[in-house]
């Protein structure tokens, strides 16, 4: 079965780029109606019954995370988290890079449900191209007076910056995306209080992915309705779905939500290699607890069944591990990623990642017993929820699930050290900075 | 917090507790100790790292942190469940997969919170085999603080003190995740003045003392509670002793005084309790003697001068300023007795400042709406405070105005920023009222209301010859209108200037700080028990309690102006007249730290008799005839006055060396050997006799002032300060007409001739440095901190005079001059120069004579050299 | 003079400090804010900082972007820019140095002015990620002015394995390739024009691959 572009349509015309091209398709339109002819509550309320739910990982209903910022004059603030650092998650860059515009429309229609006065797109530093293009498009948009103040002749005012990131997968996590935003290190915070009611510089802020709110153009042109009518009662609409790892052509689909797995994998990412199979897979990005090929591969794809399934949909990025993939090394490039990541704060996450990875270390090296798979399992256990935020967990149940579910591997691995398992240090010895 | 009774349910116990307050807080109310290491509630919000206080709340799934969980009515809350002791174990066992367990060799070993929240919570065995990280240990954080990264356990504690206590932002977390350490920039030492604080937070022990490393374990100590006399502060302490001897000073948290902090002068400058130049017992102009011989003498040459005697006391208790007053005024007959460095307010104006009703405390900060800071620095003067006003802006939302001389410590957080000239705070403070209450005064005029850090020197300041601080009050009137809660933070020095006092009482009137609930003055003052001596009465012109000075014999006060002493700057000048023959010094260095210090050689040269208390040997002991030994706050026991009428007690707390006895019993004796016998030789009897004569300290005993003390102005006894005639014009300032402070300078040669090819001059301004003094000189660990002298000008005129930063040059008037090393501050005004006071080299009161002086710079080696 | 009881008052083994006996001068003097006239801040690297602090609420939001700046101008984050952005945007150098130690790409340590990141994470991994990197590290010889790292998931696993070099994405690679890369840095050239993700069509309108093998 096709793809279903709805936020990927016309993606294939360069000059999508552009504010000509873009308002070539009838881009902007959906902006002009809501600023001219509808009122804050009208726009928040098509947005709540669209049942849309964020793309970013939580997946909770935007409409009403929109809803929960308090009224009044105080200055509110939305923030675009367009820091898509997770490991198999590369959806938002092509947003960006294909269709800046519709990202934009969709802020700006956002702010309107929000009241925000001042808008930011947090773009990963890695991001150069997309925040070039991104930066262009502002231009474009200030420029033809979608932007700044007095929009369209209204008495709405709207600045959006651009603010790019610096490396540091962490500044993801939304409160941590305020502090870096604030010009700080990326710390999570302490919630409560939550974004919504004390963000950044402590005023109300809506918080969202880019691809959700790359969604709202449509959703307020067509309806909640017309929205409802993809995907499933519970996770409506198309999804921009990042497969990658052990499939012939990887890439970046958009499927309405539901649709098998297996159409995802083999219909439209190829398949894995002739003579190979799929041995499990990361249904949502390296933070969802990988599924077997028996388990996941028939699963509608949604959040709920996912959920159901004991992984999740998260940022609905597929990564495919074909037979010939270690699962302990996997555990370990995983592991080694969140160790890297983590931004130390909190006790349980800082340590226990990083001595997960030197006993996953000494596994793969065949200098562990099956006993430290327990401890593992253990480890991963006393992370979990002890947290400040979630990466730690992140780390924790994609591990534990592995060491479950692959125990005999991890077993033949630690008996007969796998010749191939040299183990580099990882990007920085502990104590290299000194 | 809304401060609404509410109850919670902890571990099936019911707990009263405030509405608001954290979890953990409660808890502890009732008896339920919940582990914490990165909670701490001095340094502000909490942060919730350590998750080592993870509890279970009914109705939540997630177990949540009770440092940071405000409690609500009705909340059940279980810290024994298998859920949160399998919660706080595994946080014990992360927290130790780094951390080397090397407690036989660590410092903080037997106290460390570390240790017992593992023995307590942890899990009994370690299953951690793997490589921990390494760093270079111990290095140097600083000349004083070691820290090994090897123990650190990234609790967030002292980089927080860092960022929002001292805010220096020096100390800060570098790198990430598990490879974050604790350091500073480009591996620089973190030399701040409050740095030490942070040895006393750490719950492990990555940062420790260098002066106490290997010095002692916890049970080879004693802790022994006193108060810092380093400065006017009067910070609560613990000494730890051993041996007799004072090992480490230590916070005693006082919310009332110090909030648990101490700056790095009272926290690090106990070696020269030991150091050699202690005068280590009585000693005459040929050597050392016994103390008969040297008390007998001492006596003999005073009352040789039969009256024409005066006495200046500093560095003292209560006890020992009541003692001496008495010693002077009754035994001696003699009027002359001073506490203040050069001169200040009459007793009305003392009595005016005394009144309750205007005097702010320590606490009213925090509450404060605007702090207003006239003519001092706290940073330099009364450093705690300077963290105080901090903490009140960043926490409390205070708003700050400033107005001084030289550029403060705090003009960063400052809403207004005004300067006014050397010499001008009483024409300020005049204008200022004068703009508070002209309604809708214009906020036009030359205003600074900060913009940038630097605003506030910006043309502010015109040059040095103009009137000085015109315009400049209205942003700080702007920042004061309609402010309640007004707390004034006052420099003693401003009461120098004629008139001064006068027009700070009538700004305080203004502002209606008397009747405003937590409005008032708090002085800062220049020597660190000035309020009790005072109180005491040592003043020329005020007996204790701030009487009338009563005739000795009849004991009838009379406004006789017989019965009225000269001032510390009158006694000076009348031993250059002979007017006065031989002074007593208690615990002053006048040719360190007094104004015109050339004036002074020739007093004290001048001088038949001079019979000197000090701690240490110093220029002035060295021209004594009879030198007698002083203890040290560590030894002494006595009473001490916050600058807010905070009454505490400094107790012995080491020994003190063979030779040196108690500064009462010394006293006492003196004083019989005078022919006066007190009857006093005690500390008790003497803080007694001290009480019958202060009436407004007659509720106070002993026991009310043993641990937090006590204000006397809380007390009942308050009622009997001496009435405040209200307005009544300083006499003393009266009768200083005809010799004006200008005129007071020593008249010199050079006086009218300008300065050749009329090379510009500039206004000085001097201050006192936190480091100035023999504190850096006495104590090695503080040696690196010595100042050496700096003339700070604005780039303007150091372009104009053609100097950079870093280069010497010399600072003169009228033929005195020192030498400088220039450097430039963007928020030095135009027209002036500030150069420090009570350096070993180049002390700016050599250039001081007592009025306004003006300077001239040059580059060494050019012009006259 | 000693002003402690001689030597280890506990333990004769532990030697007296030196900075209880002699006090002890640090080598340098520490970091406060510093003034502009104290550092050399060049007027252009001045104004765009000025700029980028105006384009927030709070001229601290501005740290990421003037350390970006200050690594453009520098090459890297050193000591000497860090000073220069702190006296602009009035903060301590330990506080921009903090920041800029959290994030990686920002570098604290002299870097080559050609940069290398190789992803070697779990979906560049299993197509050969790690080779891509040895051979990028061969191929740039441990030359001065190349900086090759390994680095996490940049967010391109559709063009695994890949890497960005100078900030942009190229991919899928031959191990091969990193030669012809480094070569054509060295000469100045375009590098590896046909592997630019920005040419690279959607997925989904690439030749399918045919039947895919039925599990
Ligand atoms: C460690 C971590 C990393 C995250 N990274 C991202 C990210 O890169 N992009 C994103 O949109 N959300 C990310 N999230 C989720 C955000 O915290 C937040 O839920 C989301 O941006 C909300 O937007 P949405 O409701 O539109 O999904 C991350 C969360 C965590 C805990
Ligand atoms: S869980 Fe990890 S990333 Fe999140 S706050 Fe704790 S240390 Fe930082
Ligand atoms: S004490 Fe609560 S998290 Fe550290």
């Amino acid at each position: 079965m096709p793809e279903t572009r709805i936020l990927l349509e016309h993606a294939e015309d360069p000059a999508l780029r552009t504010i000509e091209g873009y308002k070539g398709y009838g881009g902007y339109a959906t902006m002009e109606k809501a600023y001219r002819e509808m009122e804050q509550d009208e726009v928040l309320q098509e947005l709540e019954e669209s049942g849309l739910r964020g793309r970013g990982g939580a997946g909770f209903s935007m409409g009403k995370k929109a809803s929960f910022l308090p009224r009044g004059d105080m200055p509110k603030y939305l923030c675009c988290n367009a820091d898509e650092s997770e490991p198999g998650a590369f959806k938002d860059r092509e947003l960006m890079q294909r269709n800046p515009h519709q990202l934009i429309e969709g802020i700006a229609i956002a702010a309107l449900a929000a009241d925000a006065g001042h808008a930011f797109i947090f773009i990963r530093g890695e991001y150069d191209l997309q925040a070039d293009i991104l930066d262009a498009a502002v231009a474009e948009a200030y420029a033809a007076g979608y932007l700044g103040t007095n929009i369209l002749g209204t008495h709405r005012d709207l600045e959006l910056v651009v603010h790019r990131g610096a490396g540091a997968y962490i500044c993801g996590e939304e409160t941590a995306l305020l502090d870096a935003l604030e010009g700080k290190r990326g710390n999570p915070r302490l919630k409560p209080p939550f974004p919504a009611v004390q963000g950044l510089y402590g005023g109300p802020t809506l918080i969202n992915n880019v691809e959700t709110l790359s969604n709202v153009p449509r959703i307020v042109a067509h309806g909640a309705a017309w929205f409802r009518g993809f995907g499933t009662e519970q996770s409506p609409g198309t999804k921009v779905v990042s497969v990658s790892g052990g499939v012939r052509r990887p890439g970046n689909y958009e499927v309405e939500l539901g649709i098998p797995t297996r159409e995802l994998i083999y219909d439209l990412a190829g398949g894995p290699e002739h003579g190979h199979e799929v041995k499990a897979f990361y249904p949502g990005g390296s933070s969802s607890p990988v599924l077997t090929a028996a388990e996941g591969m028939d699963l509608p794809y949604s959040f709920e069944a996912m959920a159901e399934a004991g992984s999740m949909l998260g940022s609905g990025s597929i990564i495919v591990a074909d037979d010939r993939v270690s699962v302990p090394h996997m555990a370990l490039r995983t592991a080694r990623f969140y160790h890297h990541e983590s931004c130390g704060k909190c006790a349980p996450c800082r340590e226990g990642t990083n001595w997960t990875v030197k006993m996953l270390e000494r596994v793969v090296r065949g200098e562990a017993t099956p006993m430290d798979l327990d401890i593992i399992s253990s480890v991963q256990a006393n992370i979990m929820g002890h947290c400040l935020c979630v990466l730690g967990d992140s780390m924790a149940m994609p591990v534990s699930a592995m060491v479950n579910k692959f125990r005999d591997e991890f077993e033949q691995v630690i008996a007969n050290a796998d010749p191939y398992a040299v183990v580099e240090a990882p990007p920085e010895a502990l104590g290299a900075s000194i | 917090m809304s401060g609404k009774e509410v109850t919670i349910v902890v571990d099936g116990r019911e707990i009263a507790a405030t509405e608001g307050e954290m979890l953990h807080d409660a808890a502890k109310q009732g008896d339920v100790e919940i582990p914490v290491f990165c909670y701490e509630p001095k340094l502000g919000d909490p942060v919730g790292a350590c998750r080592m206080c993870l509890v279970e709340i009914e109705g939540i799934p997630k177990l949540q942190t009770s440092c940071s969980t405000p409690v609500r009515d009705g909340m059940v809350v279980h810290t024994r469940t298998e859920q949160v002791k399998h919660a706080q174990s595994a946080v014990v066992e992360f927290l130790l997969v780094n951390h080397p367990l090397d407690c036989p060799v660590c410092d903080k070993g037997g106290e460390c919170p570390l240790q017992d929240i593992t023995q307590g919570w942890g899990p009994g065995k370690s299953r951690v085999i793997d490589e921990k990280r390494h760093f270079q240990k111990p290095i140097e954080l600083s000349p004083l603080v070691a820290i090994d990264r090897e123990r650190c356990i990234l609790c967030y504690r002292c980089v927080r003190f860092s960022q929002e206590v001292s805010e220096d932002e020096q100390l800060q977390l570098l790198e990430r995740g598990d490879r974050t350490f604790v350091g500073t920039f480009d591996d620089r030492p973190y030399v701040a003045p409050f740095h030490g604080n942070i040895t006393d937070i750490c719950p492990v022990g990555a940062l420790t003392n260098y002066t106490y490393r290997f010095r002692a374990r916890p049970w080879d100590i004693e802790q022994a509670g006193s108060v810092c006399t380093l400065c006017p502060s009067q910070c609560n302490v613990s000494f730890t002793v051993r041996d007799e001897k004072v090992k480490r000073v230590i916070t005693r948290d006082n919310h009332e005084v110090d909030d648990g902090w101490l700056c790095d002068r009272g926290r690090y400058g106990f070696e020269m309790f030991e150091a050699a130049e202690r005068v280590a017992g009585p000693r005459l102009r040929g050597g050392e003697t016994d103390w008969e011989t040297a008390i007998a003498k001492a006596a003999a040459g005073l009352r040789a001068s039969g009256g024409k005697v005066a006495a200046i006391v500093g560095d003292a208790s209560n006890e020992e300023g009541y003692l001496l007053q008495c010693l002077l005024r009754e035994a001696l007959g003699s009027p002359h007795v001073d506490s203040r460095p050069s001169r200040g307010p009459g007793r009305e104006a003392i009595v005016q400042l005394a009144q309750p009703d205007v005097s702010a405390k320590v606490r009213d900060i925090d509450e404060a709406d605007v702090v207003l800071v006239l003519g001092t620095d706290p940073l330099h003067s009364s450093p705690i405070l300077d963290l105080r006003v901090r903490k009140a802006i960043r926490r409390n939302g205070a708003k700050l105005a400033l107005a001084t001389e030289r550029p403060t410590a705090l003009d960063g957080g400052a809403a207004a920023v005004a300067r006014y000239a050397p010499g001008g705070a009483a024409g300020f403070l005049a204008q200022l009222t004068e703009a508070l209450t002209e309604v809708g005064a214009p906020s036009s005029l030359g205003t600074s209301s900060k913009e940038s850090d630097t605003a506030g020197a910006s043309g502010e300041l015109p040059s040095s010859s103009a009137k000085r601080s015109e315009g400049a009050p209205t942003s700080v009137a702007d920042t004061l209108q309609g402010a309640k809660r007004v707390v004034i933070l006052w420099g003693e020095r401003i009461g120098r200037e004629r008139g001064a006092t006068e027009a700070l009482l009538q700004l305080a009137d203004a502002l209606g700080v008397a009747s405003a609930e937590g409005a008032g003055l708090l002085e800062v003052p220049d020597t660190t028990n000035a309020r009790g001596l005072r109180e005491a009465g040592c003043l020329p012109d005020a007996g204790p309690g701030l009487s009338e000075p009563k005739d000795a014999s009849t004991g009838l006060s009379a406004a006789n102006a017989s019965l009225v002493g000269k001032s510390t700057e009158e006694i000076r000048e009348a031993l250059a007249s002979g007017e006065v023959e031989s002074v007593l010094l208690f615990g002053v260095d006048p040719l360190r730290d007094f104004p015109d210090t050339p004036a002074w050689e020739s007093a004290l040269t001048a001088c038949k008799h001079l019979v000197v208390f000090s701690m240490h040997e110093n220029a002035t002991t060295a021209k004594a005839d009879v030198v007698l030994p002083l203890e040290t706050h560590a030894e002494k026991d006595g009473t001490v006055t916050h600058p807010d009428g905070r009454l505490q007690r400094v107790r012995p707390s080491a020994g003190r060396p063979g030779g040196v006895r108690s500064n009462i019993q010394v006293l006492a004796e003196l004083s019989t050997a005078l022919g006066h016998d007190t009857g006093i030789d005690s500390q008790l009897e003497a803080f007694a006799a001290l009480r019958d004569a202060v009436p407004f300290y007659a509720d106070i005993d002993d026991s009310d002032i043993s641990g937090r003390g006590i204000r006397w102005q809380e007390t009942a006894a308050a009622a009997n300060v001496p009435e405040a005639s209200v307005g009544a014009p300083s006499e003393r300032f009266a009768e200083e007409e005809g010799r004006s402070p200008e005129a007071s300078a020593t008249p010199r040669p050079s006086d009218e001739v300008p300065s050749e090819e009329g090379a510009p001059t500039l206004a000085l301004g001097t201050y006192r440095d936190l480091w100035a003094g023999p504190i850096t000189e006495l104590n090695p660990p503080l040696k690196f901190l010595m100042p050496h002298q700096r003339v700070e000008i604005s780039p303007g005129d150091a372009e104009r005079l053609g100097v950079k930063s870093g280069e010497k040059v010399s600072v003169s008037q009228n033929g005195s001059s020192v030498e400088a090393e220039v450097q430039i501050k963007e928020r030095v005004p135009e027209g002036v120069v500030f150069l420090a006071e009570g350096l070993a080299e180049g002390n700016a009161n050599g250039l001081l004579n007592g009025g306004p002086v003006e300077v001239e710079v040059r580059k060494l080696g050019e012009g006259r050299a | 003079m000693s002003p402690v009881d001689g030597p280890g008052a506990s333990n004769p083994n532990f030697p007296v400090d030196l900075a209880v006996s002699e006090g002890r001068v640090p080598d340098r003097r520490e970091e406060a804010v510093p003034e502009l006239h104290e550092v050399e801040c060049p007027p252009e690297l001045r104004e765009r900082i000025e700029t980028l602090m105006s384009r927030y609420p709070d001229r601290r939001s501005a740290s990421i972007p003037a350390l970006w700046a200050v690594q453009e101008r520098y090459g890297w984050c050193s000591p000497e820019g860090i000073r220069q952005a702190a006296a602009v945007m009035r903060f301590t150098p330990a506080y921009l140095e903090s920041v800029a130690s959290f994030y990686d790409l920002l570098h604290t340590e002299p870097v080559g002015t050609h940069r290398i990141e190789v992803c070697t994470n779990i979906s560049c991994w299993m197509r050969g990620g790690d080779e891509l990197l040895d051979a990028f590290e061969a191929a740039a010889g441990g030359e001065d002015d190349f900086f090759v790292t390994g680095f996490e998931c940049l967010g391109a696993c559709d063009i695994a394995p890949m890497a960005a070099i100078g900030q942009r994405y190229y991919g899928p690679l031959e191990a091969a390739e990193a030669g012809t890369a480094i070569e054509q840095l060295k000469a100045g050239a375009e590098v590896l024009p046909e592997k630019a993700l920005d040419r690279r069509p959607l997925a989904g309108d690439l030749p399918h691959p045919g039947e895919g093998a039925d599990a």
